[in-house]
């Protein structure tokens, strides 16, 4: 199909009211009479509520009324699993500081606040299991005391036979790498306003990820109807797959099912950062061979991570990080086994890779490590072993003609200075340091993503159109309904230029709906790197059934002037994904791809440790880019999530608490601490001929190799492998200082 | 309850406040004035950016007592009805926005940079929005963004 | 969290409505402390007493052989101000590193001193100026070294609800002397000091001939390694003699271990590299280099 618009960098459809300030968030709303919500938080990580007195809180001046789990209809929730209380009930057990125990309805924000310190819980601590290998133990302490062990989830994958595999290895790296709690750090602090609208719905407006699906726990919770039930996200300051979990909706809707009158409620930051859902942490051990040649001929992989409290999506996000243990390459004999562990630490959720971020720390500092000892080239090896169309994968699935994640690598290899020679590729001069005690160095990193959901879950999004025609037949606009929720990614304004492209007319007539759930049809949710994909194609079909509609009113001279058609695209429809089988975990894993390749170079000062970033180049493959202006954003915002993943962010906790409180005390990059020059490829070489245009997702894939790409630099720069993030100039230090002696 | 009187995006205007009130939300909650947006809660973002005086300040942290007899500039003073101020054109020209949390901020800083130094450098912009954090962009449109308004603020773009 | 909120137009004015409150005043300045330590219930004042409208307390001079810095300038003003560039730069350094350009444009230099912790980059500076303040209370106004001030973390041994620091002074830099300020954080702006060092050298014939070297936060205060400025002392500024006063300074330092700024033997080591990078840059610049 021609395009003209998607391709173009249109301008986003939402900007104006962002630069002006009059986009209006959740915390934005207002409404007369409303009342304000505080949550009481657990005191502890792990401990079993005895009592919870709400009298003192009750009796302070403006409070309406203090919740517990007795106001609760059904007091569970979970976006997999509903291991969830809303609120802790006495002789229940909380399992993390995220945990709630009551709510504080007030008549102002200040009222709610001193009465919250003034509910007065009764605990009887238990004790606290923080770290996931020793909470698999069976001595351990449960976290969920009617499950046998903490052991949430393991997924076994067997390709081949690897003792014979390493049997044929000339070379064998065994390392064991970690990576730490993050978190999304999103501006937009959560909040809601819940009321009953003029239909006698409860209403929530939110941020969120998933609107329909928040609506089918809130029914559960709420043991009503999922139609008596409306949520309206107006805009979202960010996400990252931060708000892909329920935090506040429920609770707003709680509230105004209990009380009948309007009710507010904002996190402040604190409570964003101490409370809500983190990264998965992971500890990786690896071992991989390779021969001579430098072919690899065998991987043992074990990934562990940390669940938290509760599994959230600890399953998936475990899936998908088995699928990609040992890297986008052919590997022709693996044993790969993942688990994901309950413990008393903050609970974790989706975040900008789900389960695709860690496993490059792995097994791409697996490459350069192999590479070294091969004396070879870090991107020759690469390319002699990274998958290509027909390729078969450690899953046993074929790798689609869509592939095309050499390409990404060839493009960036080369933009950065590699000279390809034949087979042989060669580093770049460098340039020398800045300084006496600074080194340089050059890093490469590959990763890759699935987009979409996988292993069998049935992705789907729904789309409706609806032509207005003028007396000539001309369409005059075309109004789109879809439940893709746009946090800042620009998938309103990807989606418009596709239904304009697929309609044949300009973007000027191409309204999006507002996200209202009692007007729009689901359209799953904001994550996977899905929504262009899969909502894509329900907008791209939705939008060629309500054309032939139009024709056809055109050639039959009806004077219909109001055209609908509605398409709900499943995934499954242009690939089936099948799940995990039993043993040897082979199945068809993903819908469709996304690759991208990075490469930094850096300047190390060996004596504090401190990694500058002075270039840094990204190639990604989205199959089409559909806006080139918001696929540069989505770039560098994904490398910047990637910079602070590899150097400065860390989510610290102790025993179960959390030590890093504040906004302050969690460093996002800031302007200074992004690479000084900045290149974004994009790479076009492999369209998925399913997805709209070509089009798959980027919106995770740039954050995926950063942080090896880094720490590879740093080791090209100081000799020194820096095995655990965040590569923090004192760890950097240390491992010069374990270096030098042993010089 | 004091009364605070200032001026704010030109008009004057008179409100009733407590001692012990953050402008931020004074302007948020009193006066329906959402633009500006409360992100981290201690002054360490820069999205609650507003002028006093032409003096670049967080209002999240910063009593509202302080602008009593002051001028106070907030992102609604920028546009003149439909009409963009230059450094939001910029802005929308350049997609320096996604999730737009951050955005009023960023355009405050810029315009109390361009205000003093109509020509900066890259380098004098990038230290200029240092204390501004995005989660999104990446920050490179945005400064490129900031370029461009200079530009047309000078009457060169 | 304020039950009053009051302006007063001078000096001594203020003071009266600090002690016509006892108990539960405060002087407010800019704010960027106070504000945050209310908001977490750590400040019991509930009268606040807001100086920054007094005329003429934001004065930056040189008189009397010393520069005098008044109570309401800023980080800001601090940092661009071309007498303390030429004349004093590392203090000019180290209130352009503190927070963001919000913060610095309206958070006092003075303020964030009697806020007393041991990570504020003017402090630092001022204490390898060997500052003193000025005090102001109802018995008149008396300077005092700017190390009296500090009783312990986070406490300064002034009464709040009696008197206020209404300027700060020091020797103003000699042509044969320089300075200089080097910082580590975890990131490059909006962020504490891991670790801040300000060093003032003068150099006079070839030979050191007054050193201060402050290092914080490595102690309940900012520190003077006062053992590696005696070793400098009538000895030329060679890399040696710099590496061996940056050990005495590193040796003297006493970092704990910290979840968030580090462990012990890294920050202990980073002071010795600061020391040294600050000292040769103080001397390169004093020997007109």
């Amino acid at each position: 199909m021609r395009h003209k618009i998607v391709g173009e960098g249109v301008q986003r459809l939402d900007i104006y009211q962002k630069v002006q300030g009059t986009r209006k968030y959740p915390q934005d709303f207002n409404m007369e009479g409303q009342l304000y919500a505080k949550v009481v938080w657990s005191a502890y990580p792990h401990a079993i509520v005895k009592k919870v007195d709400i009298a003192a809180a009750e009796a302070m001046p403006g409070v309406v009324k203090v919740l517990t789990y007795k106001d609760v209809p059904v007091n569970e929730y979970g976006i997999n699993i509903a291991d969830q209380h809303v609120l802790a009930p006495e002789g229940g057990e909380v399992r993390w500081v995220g945990d709630r125990v009551a709510i504080v309805v007030a008549e102002t924000r200040a009222q709610a606040e001193r009465a919250a310190g003034l509910v007065q819980v009764k605990y009887e601590p238990l004790p606290v299991v923080t770290d996931p290998r020793q909470a698999m133990q069976p001595s351990a302490p449960l976290v969920h005391e009617d499950r046998e062990s903490n052991i949430l989830h393991h997924i076994p994958i067997r390709r081949g036979d690897v003792e014979q595999g390493f049997a044929r290895a000339d070379v064998i790296v065994e390392s064991y790498y970690t990576t730490h709690y993050v978190e999304h750090a999103y501006m937009q602090p959560d909040a809601a306003l819940g009321y009953i609208d003029d239909q006698g719905r409860v209403t929530v407006i939110s941020s969120c990820q998933w609107p329909h699906d928040d609506l089918h726990q809130i029914a559960h919770m709420l043991d009503l109807p999922e139609d008596s039930l409306r949520e309206i996200v107006p805009s979202v300051g960010g996400a990252f797959g931060g708000r892909e979990d329920m935090y506040i909706q429920h609770l707003a809707a709680l509230c105004v099912f209990v009380l009948r009158r309007p009710v507010k409620i904002i996190f402040d930051r604190e409570e964003v950062t101490q409370r809500t859902g983190k990264r998965h942490p992971f500890y990786m051990r690896h071992r991989t061979g390779a021969t001579r040649d430098g072919r690899l001929v065998a991987a043992e992989v074990e990934l562990i991570s940390d669940a938290g409290a509760y599994a959230s999506t600890s399953i998936p996000v475990l899936n998908n990080a088995a699928t990609f243990a040992v890297g986008p390459y052919k590997v022709p004999n693996a044993r790969i086994d993942a688990y994901t562990v309950y413990t008393n630490n903050a609970v974790t959720m989706a975040m900008r890779g789900f389960g695709a971020t860690q496993p490059p720390m792995g097994y791409e500092s697996q490459m350069d490590k192999l590479a070294e000892a091969l004396g070879m080239d870090p991107v020759e090896l690469r390319m002699k072993n990274l998958l290509e169309p027909g390729d078969i994968a450690v899953t046993g699935n074929v790798m689609t003609e869509e592939t095309g994640v050499k390409e990404t690598l060839r493009r960036a290899a080369l933009a950065a200075g590699w000279r390809q020679e034949g087979e042989r590729w060669i580093k770049p001069d460098i340039g020398a340091s800045s300084a006496p005690d600074k080194r340089r160095g050059i890093g490469v990193a590959v990763a890759y993503k699935n987009v979409g959901y996988s292993l069998g879950f049935d992705d789907k999004s729904s789309a409706h159109v609806t032509l207005t025609l003028a007396e000539s037949g001309e369409m005059a606009r075309a109004l789109v309904k879809i439940a893709s929720i746009e946090v800042g990614q620009g998938v309103l304004t990807a989606l418009a230029q596709i239904a304009a492209d697929t309609l044949g007319v300009d973007l000027s007539k191409v309204r999006m709906a507002y996200l209202d759930t009692a007007n729009v049809p689901d359209a799953g949710s904001s994550s996977a790197s899905r929504h262009v994909f899969i909502s894509g194609n329900a907008v791209h079909r939705a939008c060629l059934a309500a054309k032939e509609k139009w024709e056809a009113v055109l050639r039959a001279e009806t004077g219909e002037t109001h055209i609908e058609a509605e398409y709900t695209f499943r995934g499954r429809s242009v690939r089936a994904t099948t799940p995990f089988a039993a043993e040897t975990g082979q199945c068809e894993p993903h819908i469709s791809y996304s690759y991208a390749t990075q490469i930094a170079l850096v300047e190390v000062d060996t004596e504090t440790g401190e990694t500058d970033i002075l270039h840094f180049w990204t190639a990604a493959d989205a199959g089409k880019v559909v806006n080139p202006v918001t696929y540069f954003g989505q770039q560098a915002g994904g490398v910047h999530m990637g910079v602070g993943y590899a150097l400065t962010e860390h989510y610290i906790q102790q025993d179960g608490r959390p030590r890093t409180r504040r906004f302050s005390e969690y460093h996002i990059p800031t302007v200074l601490d992004m690479p000084r020059e900045f290149e974004s490829i994009a790479v076009e070489s492999a369209p998925d001929p399913n997805g709209p245009f070509g089009a798959t997702g980027l919106g995770e894939t740039p954050t995926l190799p950063t942080a090896p790409a880094i720490t590879n630099a740093i080791h090209d720069a100081v000799g020194v492998w820096i095995d655990d993030l965040p590569a923090t100039s004192e760890r950097v230090w240390r491992a010069l200082q374990g270096h030098t002696a042993e010089e | 309850m004091p009364t605070l009187e200032m001026t704010l995006n030109g008009k004057p205007v008179s409100v009733e406040i407590e001692p012990g009130d953050l402008l931020a939300d004074v302007l948020r909650d009193k006066l329906g004035f959402i633009g500006t947006k409360i992100a981290c809660g201690e002054g360490e973002c820069g999205a609650c950016n507003v002028l006093v005086d032409g003096v670049r300040v967080t209002s999240c942290i910063y009593p509202a007592m302080k602008v009593h007899g002051r001028k106070v500039l907030t992102i609604e003073g920028l546009s003149e009805g439909r009409e963009l101020h230059p450094i939001q054109a910029a802005f929308a020209a350049h997609a320096a926005a996604q999730c737009g949390y951050c955005t009023p901020g960023f355009i405050m800083a810029a315009k109390a940079l361009l205000d003093k130094n109509p020509n900066p450098t890259r380098e004098e912009i990038k230290q200029a929005i240092s204390g501004n954090l995005c989660r999104c962009t990446g920050y490179y449109q945005i400064v490129d963004a900031i370029e461009d308004a200079a530009e047309r603020m000078r009457g060169e773009g | 969290m304020w039950q009053k909120y009051l302006f007063p137009a001078t000096v001594q004015e203020a003071l009266e409505m600090l002690t016509a409150h006892p108990g539960e005043s405060q002087i407010i300045a800019g704010g960027t402390d106070l504000v945050l330590q209310s908001k977490r219930g750590q400040c019991p004042a509930t009268v606040i007493v807001d100086i920054t409208r007094i005329p003429g307390l934001d004065f930056i001079v040189e008189r009397d052989g010393f520069i005098v810095i008044g109570c309401q300038a800023t980080h800001a003003q601090v940092a661009r101000s071309p007498l303390i560039r030429k004349k004093a730069e590392v203090l000019a350094s180290a209130c352009g590193s503190v927070g963001g350009p919000a913060t610095r444009n309206v958070g006092t230099l003075v303020g964030n001193v009697v806020n007393a912790l041991p990570a504020a980059d003017g402090a630092v500076a001022l204490f390898a100026l060997d500052a003193e303040v000025e005090v102001a209370d109802a018995d008149g106004r008396r300077w005092m070294p700017i190390a009296e001030l500090y009783v312990g973390v986070g406490e300064c041994v002034l009464d709040p609800c009696a008197q206020m620091v209404t300027a700060i002074r020091f020797r103003p830099l000699e042509p044969d002397q320089a300075s200089a300020y080097q910082r580590l954080a975890n990131r490059k702006a909006l962020a504490l000091p891991t670790l801040a060092v300000g060093v003032v050298v003068g150099v006079k014939d070839g030979a050191c001939d007054g050193v201060r070297i402050s290092v914080g936060p490595v102690a309940p205060t900012p520190f003077r390694a006062r053992q590696a400025e005696a070793a400098l002392i009538g000895q030329p500024p060679t890399a040696e003699t710099i590496a061996r006063a940056a050990e005495l300074a590193e040796q003297a330092a006493q970092p704990r271990d910290s979840l968030l700024r580090g462990s012990r033997d890294y920050r202990q080591a980073m002071v010795g590299v600061l020391v040294r990078r600050a000292l040769t840059e103080a001397a390169a610049k004093a020997e007109g280099r």
